[in-house]
């Protein structure tokens, strides 16, 4: 991809839009099962951004970074990823509901641009949450059935694909290479120093 | 515990974990990208500076008026240039004088070639044999016979052989080439194959590489094609390896051997179409480009009337937004615009452009529409784990099928974060080697911005700064952790960051430093005019070289101050400069600038 010194100019930044609903939900054929009623799309346009001058100049230059256009803007299926290589820790759930739940479609070819997505970073630094390393622990510590400071790789595995928003097989292998001793077993403290020090 | 509560916690563990797996995934991904940019950046730049270079020779040739000394020394610069005719050549090169000892245990050609002498011939390769002299000499001149036929633009036709395979960049990564014929099979009547230029340089296997392609051509000549990539150039492999190579593994012959191949890569063709619909070419096109023209065009003179047509065809790249501009980064050919590929394409009534010329992370990529579509056939090009090959297979239906691979330089696996880290660190290096170089005008730089003269900047002055020098346009701010260490309160003390730099400080500073900067350039020069390549250059020639560098600097450099810098590197036996050892004083500096833990990765060693 060119590099963008040579180009023209970027155009001037248009103000940020309101990130609207998704188009109204389908009539559903039967009542939906009971959670929570769904808050309403989170209104952008009445975030406060508390960002530092300098701040935004690391996030702008991140932000370019993962524009594979060149036309100053990523689609929203790579806002997640931005927000975290931003430091941040948002879940894809979390993501989708700040772009306002969109269609598989929409998340691939809909585009957003800097301004757009500061008020979307803003609410995700607004609602952290952060690990420590006590808290991943005690997260892996649930594993360790023999309380001996140690988890079973394999049923890991089983949890991380099946559980919450699944990984797929290869992403924990990723995750997981080299971590696991000849029993199949991880330290999970050790882990944890390890994968933390990223 | 109750189920309940332990189903509830396995879950909120398994958020937790993925939760944090998918931060990790994005935050090396956004190193990995950086990591890139800077390659790529440093890559290109120095493809800028042997551009230069070219216009440098050029307005010598144009304008230069030497006193007596200095004319002998652009006359041997230019004497590549001379226009022998072909018999002469054919009896220069001749190989019959050339013995094949009992000793040798490499293969055995026969000409014309045969299916056998050809497979035997990539066994030995993959073995890590040379093929002897003779035979090399001998594979060259069939083949220069046979490319002098050849048209500028190779046209052929899936109707004879079902698939066509279309190879990109492949740049002397033999395992690579080894890789793709075991995936899809040799070329071969049933089997056809366009390799889209750049076989050499930078990788270790560049003469068997081209061994092996032209051993192919020879063979089945209306079977497979080969296109010149801007690495086919006798200038560009003074600088990348390719020379380098070949001096090394044929210490003997190595002289003749690049002149016939300097005189081979000019007969070249230029570019292969494909059902009259696909344009295969390893470079680009421009607002300019007409295939009409450059069919007609002398492809083998250095200055023939479509240089520039030719130039474009070889160094440009495409770019997202309309329009042609000139291509400032790599200093030669363009970047075109979606428009310009709509209006080449339809000049010419073709539908779809392939070219390679740029690595790409998956080895392949599309643009403008999927209209132009690169592809690139060097894995791990940057470094180990840093991208993936591919190839392209093209059936009657002109619809482009992809296979992607990556060769394994060793059998370790590398963790996603290792393989990134390493990367990493490599780029990152070549960085500093950079910074180091333009030490003097970045302290001018922050000078300027430190306008109270308190030695200390802040961040956002010394990333606009650094890019304003640098004009490498990378994400400064992103890199900052890896190159800044030490700041307060967002300020920088940038004297100190400068002197962290390199580790030794060289006494005549300035001189030293412009020398490491163009240290490329001067390799260049000087294996140009040790035309013999004996690897020896008077103290004379040296001394009218760094006066013609520096003029075309607009320096002022005096003769003391070459003698001191001659003494000090100490250089002196019988009036003649080994070329290895000035180039090694260098690499010592390097050496000391880089952090610990060799392997050494970079590409033209070995």
């Amino acid at each position: 991809m060119a590099p963008k010194k040579d180009v023209k100019k970027p155009e001037p930044a248009k103000p940020a839009a309101p990130a609207k609903p998704a188009a109204a939900p389908a009539p559903a054929p039967a009542p939906e099962p009971a959670p929570a009623p769904k808050a309403p799309a989170v209104d952008l346009s009445a975030v406060k951004l508390e960002f530092t001058p300098d701040q935004l100049d690391d996030y702008k230059e991140a932000f370019g970074l993962f524009d594979r256009v060149g036309d100053n803007k990523v689609a929203y299926n790579q806002v997640a990823d931005i927000m975290r290589a931003l430091g941040q820790n948002p879940t894809n759930k979390d993501v989708a509901k700040i772009l306002g739940n969109p269609t598989p479609e929409a998340m691939a070819n809909t585009r957003v641009d800097f301004e757009g997505f500061l008020p979307m970073l803003q609410t995700v630094v607004n609602n952290p949450q952060k690990g420590t390393y006590e808290d991943y622990v005690e997260g892996l510590r649930v594993f360790d059935k023999e309380g001996n400071g140690t988890v079973m790789g394999a049923e890991l595995r089983i949890v991380l694909c099946t559980l919450g928003e699944k990984m797929s097989e290869a992403e924990v292998d990723a995750l997981m290479q080299g971590q696991e001793d000849e029993n199949g077993c991880i330290n999970y403290e050790a882990f944890v120093k390890h994968i933390m020090s990223v | 515990m109750g189920c309940g509560a332990t189903k509830s916690n396995e879950l909120q563990a398994a958020l937790l974990i993925q939760r944090w797996y998918r931060q990790y995934v994005a935050r090396l991904e956004m190193r990995r990208r950086c990591t890139w940019h800077i390659f790529q950046s440093i890559e290109y730049a120095g493809e800028q500076d042997q551009i230069k270079l070219y216009n440098f020779f050029g307005y010598l040739m144009d304008h230069f008026t030497p006193a007596n000394s200095e004319r002998n020394l652009i006359s041997h610069i230019f004497r590549e240039n001379e226009i022998c005719r072909d018999i002469e050549w054919e009896r220069y090169f001749c190989y019959k004088n050339i013995e094949v000892p009992e000793l040798y245990s490499g293969p055995h050609l026969s000409f014309p070639l045969t299916v056998s002498n050809v497979a035997d011939l990539v066994e030995a390769f993959k073995n890590k044999q040379q093929l002897h002299t003779r035979y090399v000499l001998q594979l060259l001149l069939e083949s220069w016979k046979l490319l002098r036929m050849l048209p500028n633009i190779n046209q052929v036709s899936t109707c004879q052989t079902k698939e066509i395979t279309i190879c990109g960049d492949l740049h002397g990564h033999l395992e690579d080439l080894l890789l793709v014929f075991y995936k899809n099979g040799m070329p071969s009547v049933e089997k056809s194959y366009v390799f889209n230029g750049d076989f050499v340089d930078r990788g270790k296997d560049s003469i068997e590489i081209l061994l092996i392609l032209f051993a192919f051509m020879l063979l089945y000549p209306n079977n497979v094609h080969l296109n010149r990539g801007n690495h086919e150039d006798y200038i560009v492999n003074l600088r990348y390896g390719f020379t380098k190579e070949v001096l090394g593994k044929y210490r003997l012959h190595g002289k003749k051997i690049l002149k016939l191949l300097q005189k081979i890569f000019s007969w070249l063709p230029l570019a292969t179409v494909i059902d009259q619909k696909v344009l295969i070419l390893h470079g680009g096109i421009s607002d300019t480009t007409d295939l009409n023209i450059i069919a007609q065009a002398d492809r083998h003179k250095v200055k023939s009337t479509s240089f520039l047509l030719i130039v474009d065809m070889l160094w440009s790249d495409p770019m997202p937004q309309d329009g042609c501009i000139p291509n400032e980064v790599r200093g030669g050919g363009c970047y075109w615009g979606p428009d310009v590929t709509e209006k080449v394409l339809r000049r010419h009534n073709l539908q779809l452009l392939i070219r390679s010329h740029e690595c790409k992370q998956e080895g392949y990529e599309f643009c403008h529409n999927r209209k132009v579509l690169t592809i690139f056939s060097a894995s791990n090009y940057y470094e180990v784990g840093s991208n993936r090959g591919a190839y392209i297979r093209l059936g009657p239906d002109l619809v482009p099928h992809f296979i992607q691979y990556q060769a394994n330089r060793s059998t370790r696996e590398l963790t996603l974060r290792q393989s990134v880290g390493e990367t990493e660190r490599s780029a990152l290096r070549a960085l500093r080697e950079q910074l180091f170089a333009h030490k003097s005008d970045l302290l001018y730089a922050f000078q300027d911005y430190d306008t109270d003269n308190t030695g200390w900047i802040s961040l956002k002055h010394w990333a606009t700064a650094v890019e304003a020098v640098l004009r490498l346009g990378l994400p400064w701010r992103v890199l900052r952790s890896q190159l800044v260490t030490t700041t307060q309160d967002g300020m920088l003390d940038y004297q100190g960051w400068l002197r962290e730099l390199p580790i030794t400080e060289p006494k005549t500073e300035s001189l030293l430093e412009t020398m490491y900067k163009q240290r490329s350039n001067l390799e260049t020069i000087f294996r140009i005019i040790d035309s013999d390549h004996s690897g020896l250059i008077s103290f004379e020639e040296f001394r009218q070289t760094w006066k013609l560098l520096s003029s075309h600097l607009k320096m002022e450099i005096s003769d003391e101050a070459i003698l001191d810098m001659a003494v000090s590197i100490d250089f002196n036996k019988d009036g003649s400069i080994d070329i290895n050892e000035f180039m090694e004083a260098f690499r010592l500096v390097d050496r000391t600038m880089n952090l610990p833990s060799e392997p050494n990765h970079t590409k033209t060693d070995e």
